[in-house]
């Protein structure tokens, strides 16, 4: 089986382990670009949100390289991301793509471990247990990098770009749970973060596909990092498959904290978003960014919530919806401002100097 | 000799520079349009102003801003060179410092502004279209065949505001046609008109701000008395409209120029600049499928700025 599925950012690296721990030969889309969105958006309808065209592109993009097989997330959750890849599907077979498509939707733990997986790897599900605790371990080390990553590059961009080519080099080596374990280390003596504190923290929140993978945002966290600006985040892969296999504690807080101003949930992540953003405010973050896909009817919801929480808080919030008609200026000036606004805020200096 | 900053906005339409002395007073100002070429309209900019003050002012420090203002900076040698959203927010809170309102409408987008205390809190800026801004304006005076100067008069001395579609130009002025049709006056026309623009920054713009007095209107549109009257209408708050209101990007320029030389003193390149080549040129980068657009800035012939490159090969210079 030569196995493919579209880039989901640094957790790429984390999927691709668990499949060639299934025994699959597993053959990455080339990295995202302006061919992929493009490729995607020809076969897409006009108003689907950006994670269908790229994820379409993607998928293309790896058959061309040889793929003959194609996962993709699915899983019905009040929005219409769980049925994706019904269209995927036509959509290839209408292009007259052969090839294998399997949608992995969110089953119990156990019907995946013990039916699902084996079912279609032909191997045993401590097999299937041992490839997902690698998986758990490697998004945890993703998630890691990133967090390193994003405080590196608010304090010191230049030595950031430096090290992150090697810190990514590390976490793709390490094949063991111990090379995994060790790698964490590693990873954090790479970026060398010296207790030094960035001038401002944001908080990111948003829709899931938007939060894992920067190319969707136009690599969001990295223009607020060159801009001085320290990105938090609580949404990422290893959460979430935590949190399907057991409960993850910060997706348990977000779901009660969201409660004042979101009590039924839309779809989709928005009572995440609306829950992360009253934690950041209650842990003394200067300000939020949301992100989501233009058409996002869930996240569209959560920034109504998100107004009221910045109007009763004083939280500055800055939404931001994406297609691939953004423009790259419009988006700079945006987030330059709304730095700017925070930053000026945080150190009380007043814009006139009488 | 005098001391003091220059601030330059260059924008989609116009072009605006002050130089200011140490308290910010204005001593020199100038407004053109930019005409579809900003180097141009930024190099006849430093020669007016340069000629207005009379090389009595030595410059201490230069800030840009406007939709230009990377352009701008290259070529006057800026010190910094801040967006749009905080100049004006600055000049606003410098000249009124009780404001809470920017009402910001220039040739082809608009934006609002919330202060608290004279420090911006929040910020908005339309998005897709240009639809309620001054080039919206300026097409339907020409449609009417007014010139743009005479739009707010006519407003005023309307009896009957009529209703007109602002969502969009083109509604707009099919909305207008049939209202003429109908035998209508131009001044309830217009009258509705400014209403329109009214009505699309505050259900897009400004959607979901609280407005608070003291409101300001800064930008060219803040020239029509039609649509500051309609800005109070539906407001039910007085609008003011500042003495500098066409250069305040400019001057707030200025003043984050001070902040940031703070007698460090500066890199301007003088106002000799309006004799130097400029160029601009871009080319797509062919290394990776990203095929990014490189825009590059030349001085005479020589490669002074590129950006554009998401992955930082080209702008490294």
């Amino acid at each position: 089986m030569k196995a493919s599925f579209p880039n989901l950012g640094y957790d790429t690296y984390a999927l691709k382990t668990f499949l060639e721990d299934l025994g699959a030969e597993v053959i990455l889309p080339p990295p995202n670009s302006r061919r992929t969105i493009e490729f995607g958006s020809l076969h897409s309808p006009e108003l689907i949100c950006m994670p269908y065209k790229i994820t379409l592109g993607n998928m293309l993009e790896a058959l061309e390289l040889g793929a003959d097989t194609l996962f993709m997330a699915a899983g019905a959750r009040k929005c219409r991301f769980g049925y994706y890849h019904y269209l995927h599907e036509r959509a290839l077979r209408d292009l007259g793509k052969e090839c294998r498509f399997i949608p992995v939707t969110q089953y119990s733990p156990f019907d995946f471990v013990f039916k699902v997986m084996p079912g279609i790897f032909d191997v045993s599900p401590f097999r299937v247990m041992r490839a997902v605790t690698k998986m758990l371990a490697k998004s945890r080390l993703t998630q890691e990098f990133r967090q390193h990553l994003n405080r590196k590059m608010a304090i010191d961009f230049g030595g950031a770009e430096q090290a992150k080519p090697k810190a990514l080099a590390v976490i793709e080596r390490a094949h063991t749970l111990k090379e995994i374990q060790a790698a964490r280390g590693e990873v954090l003596r790479i970026f060398n973060l010296n207790g030094t504190e960035p001038q401002i923290r944001l908080g990111l929140v948003g829709e899931i596909y938007f939060m894992i993978e920067q190319f969707a945002s136009q690599e969001i966290e990295k223009e607020l990092g060159k801009m001085g600006a320290e990105v938090v985040f609580e949404r990422s892969l290893y959460r979430h498959i935590r949190h399907l296999l057991f409960s993850d504690p910060a997706f348990t807080r977000s779901g009660r904290l969201a409660h004042r101003y979101l009590q039924e949930s839309p779809g989709g992540e928005a009572i995440r978003t609306v829950g992360e953003a009253v934690y950041f405010q209650r842990q003394g973050l200067d300000g939020v960014v949301h992100i989501f896909p233009f058409t996002c009817m869930p996240e569209n919801i959560a920034l109504e919530a998100l107004q009221k929480l910045s109007e009763e808080t004083g939280l500055p919030v800055l939404s931001l919806s994406f297609d691939e008609h953004t423009s790259r200026t419009g988006l700079l000036t945006r987030l330059e401002a709304f730095v700017d606004l925070v930053k000026r805020r945080k150190l009380g200096r007043r814009l006139h100097r009488n | 000799m005098a001391e003091g900053y220059i601030g330059i906005d260059v924008g989609s339409i116009s072009t605006k520079g002050v130089v200011v002395d140490r308290e910010f007073n204005v001593l020199a100002s100038r407004y053109l349009r930019t005409q579809g070429n900003p180097i141009d309209s930024i190099r006849r900019l430093l020669a007016e102003l340069g000629g207005q003050v009379d090389s009595g002012v030595r410059i201490l420090g230069a800030g840009t801003t406007g939709s230009a203002r990377r352009l701008a900076g290259v070529m006057v040698q800026a010190d910094i060179v801040k967006n749009e959203i905080i100049t004006h927010a600055v000049a606003a809170s410098h000249f009124h410092p009780e404001v809470r309102t920017v009402i910001e409408i220039g040739g082809q987008d608009s934006k609002i502004i919330i202060l608290r205390d004279a420090i911006p809190v929040d910020f908005a800026m339309n998005t897709v279209c240009a639809a309620g801004t001054g080039s919206f304006l300026d097409h339907q005076a020409t449609r009417l065949g007014r010139p743009i100067e005479e739009f707010g008069g006519l407003a005023l001395r309307a009896k009957n505001r009529v209703n007109i579609a602002g969502r969009c130009t083109v509604f707009a002025e099919s909305d207008m046609i049939h209202k003429a049709q109908l035998g209508i006056s131009t001044e309830d026309i217009v009258a509705g008109l400014c209403d329109a623009i009214v009505r699309n920054y505050m259900n897009t713009v400004a959607k979901g701000k609280e407005i608070h007095p003291l409101i300001l209107f800064q930008g060219g549109v803040a020239a029509n008395v039609g649509v500051k009257k309609a800005f109070e209408l539906m407001l039910g708050h007085d609008v003011l409209v500042p003495e500098h209101f066409l250069v305040m990007g400019a001057v707030g320029a200025a003043i984050v120029a001070s902040e940031e030389t703070d007698g460090k003193g500066t890199r301007f390149a003088g106002f000799d600049v309006a004799d130097t080549d400029f160029q601009t040129r871009a080319f797509e980068c062919e290394g990776c499928p990203n095929r990014c657009e490189v825009i590059e800035t030349l001085r005479e012939a020589k490669v002074i700025d590129r950006y554009g490159d998401r992955c930082g090969k080209w702008s490294k210079l």
